[in-house]
């Protein structure tokens, strides 16, 4: 039979644990009403902020659009879960543009009537980006790109001539093609020792302006301009253009454009017999162009932002979180920078909501414009932050070679002028 | 039964045994233990307790809670290379030479050395000082003395826009060659140190 002690002790383990049961159903009873997360107006006495996202999420560029659409939606679910902000939710709204200006500023005024929208992420395209920045800037309200490399949206119109910045609303993450044209050529010329090229563009304002200052420096080198033609991005017959390239002594073809075009276009230049590399921008740099380009694409060559991903333990990270969410959609070259894109926005949030005893004061569009300009982490692409035209200052790019039905990175390089 | 007390094993009998009922027979190896353990029972009793421990202690540091493995850091996000400006050409360097410096710097990370400093046109040679390879110090600016000798004026570009320096960085995740883009300025005074060496023989013409 148990000892007094024993019974005493028994008595006194039944009360303690009652009373720790009693304790924790109260708590949960009192329970946050609502959990909030990512969707909802009313966080039980918080703020919604929310990141819109133009893109093209429908249309031939959809790869690229969904991928930006869904590294931004990481990033604010990241934010939201780790409570990030005090105070503050927040959501995404993500916009299709298409691809096409006008879309995209149609987004950019219903962005704009959005009050809970502090900051928006994208467009892809330059050309689309030049019909939305005024529309943001007279609302003060804060655009970061991840995608846009025409040095004019920074640096204004005279970019070769005079630097001037126009739009102190407007920021982006991936560098321009002031620089990616001309490293491309130096390693066309000197690495790939190619020598004479035939340039290749959609005459829209990415793939013109990339052409440009690819072909510019490529003569500087002492490069040869076989031939130069433009193409309609809507048409897939390329017969005329390849037939001139077959009857041309160009020993590598430049395109200046997306993928849409450039997947078909060298499919059919190795077809027609001339097997000589396509070499494009950061627009080419796709899995769908492998898909569209098919056999006939191995040894092509791409230039895009950023270093490769397995050279940034953060960006290994970015990728095993995407993964983990089970996105449909690839990231795609701009995933990486999507996710500092919309990051960045947070931060400036953070900073002005800090700065204001822990609430968003009535001008948050103007002070987290303001705050975007100094902002500053170490995000998945390396360090972001921005120089005094709006341009990111961490200034990387890479050369990619389709290898065994891959983009594999063949030369990196970081611009530190 | 009273008054009687506990039961006292007897001569010739023994406390329980694990092996059998019995006592060991005299001169068996059992006997021969049983003899060596009475004898030396302190020591064994020592042996045993220190086996224990050791074999405890082995456990724990086997099942210890390890360091994390360091991220793989590659040299090429640990170093920076940056325009300083133009440099005294050293007298020893060959007609037909130019120099200039930059500043090295790496940031902490797996150690890195340079092994290789090289540029990619064909009509121009390098030498640097200091000589690679050479380790890339954490918090210390190396400054890099570049010298660079046209050996064919008609086949060196006179203005380009964006000229590469490579640099070959080693550190225990990879060997890269990485090229380092130093701006407009670097380029300006390579293009106008070239054309002050080549006056006669530039392929291009210079910028507006």
């Amino acid at each position: 039979m148990p000892g007094k002690g024993l019974i005493v002790r028994q008595r006194s383990l039944i009360a303690i644990t009652a009373a720790l049961a009693a304790g924790a159903l109260t708590l949960t009873a009192c329970g946050s009403r609502d959990e909030g997360g990512s969707g909802g107006s009313d966080n039980g006495g918080g703020t919604t902020v929310v990141i819109g996202v133009d893109a093209p999420l429908t249309g031939d560029l959809t790869a690229l659009g969904l991928g930006i659409k869904n590294s931004v939606d990481l990033a604010v679910k990241t934010a939201n879960k780790d409570k990030y902000v005090d105070g503050v939710t927040f959501e995404i709204q993500a916009l299709d543009d298409q691809g096409q200006p006008s879309s995209g500023q149609q987004n950019a005024t219903k962005l704009v009537a959005d009050e809970k929208v502090l900051g928006v992420v994208g467009p892809l395209n330059s050309s689309v980006a030049e019909s939305m920045q005024k529309v943001f800037d007279d609302a003060k309200l804060v655009e970061v790109s991840p995608a846009n490399t025409n040095p004019a949206l920074t640096q204004g119109p005279d970019w070769q001539t005079k630097k001037e910045r126009v739009y102190d609303s407007y920021f982006r993450t991936a560098t321009t093609d002031a620089i990616q044209g001309p490293f491309a050529a130096q390693y066309v010329y000197n690495d790939a020792k190619k020598k004479k090229v035939f340039v290749i563009d959609d005459k829209k304002t990415y793939g013109a302006g990339l052409a440009s200052t690819f072909t510019a420096e490529f003569k500087e080198l002492g490069g040869e301009v076989a031939g130069t033609e433009h193409v309609n991005p809507d048409t897939k017959d390329f017969s005329a253009v390849v037939t001139k390239i077959k009857n041309s002594d160009a020993d590598v073809v430049y395109y200046g454009g997306e993928y849409p075009v450039a997947g078909p276009l060298s499919k059919q230049i190795k077809k027609a017999g001339k097997d000589i590399p396509l070499v494009g921008g950061d627009g080419i740099y796709s899995a769908d162009f492998i898909k569209l380009a098919g056999t006939e694409g191995t040894g092509d060559l791409a230039t895009s932002v950023g270093a490769p991903v397995e050279d940034l333990p953060s960006a290994k990270e970015f990728v095993a979180n995407y993964e983990a969410e089970g996105y449909k959609e690839a990231y795609e070259a701009y995933g990486g920078y999507s996710y500092d894109s919309a990051w960045a926005i947070i931060e400036a949030v953070k900073k002005v909501v800090e700065d204001n005893d822990g609430k968003l004061p009535d001008d948050a569009r103007a002070k987290v414009t303001e705050a975007m300009q100094n902002v500053s982490f170490d995000g998945v692409t390396g360090k972001v932050s921005f120089d005094e035209f709006g341009d990111a200052t961490n200034k990387q790019l890479t050369v990619y070679s389709v290898e065994g039905g891959q983009w594999k990175p063949v030369k990196s390089g970081t611009y530190t002028g | 039964m009273s008054g009687v007390g506990p039961v006292e094993p007897g001569e010739g009998t023994r406390a329980r045994d694990t092996g059998s009922g019995s006592p060991p027979v005299p001169g068996s190896s059992r006997a021969r233990l049983a003899a060596l353990y009475t004898r030396h029972r302190r020591a064994v009793l020592a042996g045993a307790a220190a086996a224990v421990l050791l074999a405890g202690g082995g456990y724990l540091y086997a099942t210890r809670e390890q360091e994390p493995d360091p991220p793989r850091v590659v040299p090429s996000q640990l170093v920076r290379v940056t325009y300083l400006g133009a440099e005294h050409t050293p007298p020893s360097a060959p007609a037909r030479s130019f120099s200039f410096a930059v500043q090295l710097t790496a940031r902490p990370g797996p150690a890195v050395t340079v092994t290789r400093i090289s540029q990619p046109y064909a009509a121009v040679s390098l030498s640097s000082a200091p000589r690679p390879p050479f380790p890339a110090k954490v918090g210390f600016a190396h400054k890099i003395v570049i010298t660079m000798h046209v050996t064919n004026c008609s086949q060196v570009p006179g203005n380009a826009g964006l000229p590469f320096l490579d640099v070959t960085l080693r550190n225990k995740f990879a060997i890269q060659n990485h090229s380092f883009l130093l701006g407009d300025r670097y380029a300006q005074d390579v293009s106008e140190a070239v054309r002050g060496l080549c006056v006669n023989a530039i392929k291009s013409s210079p910028k507006p």
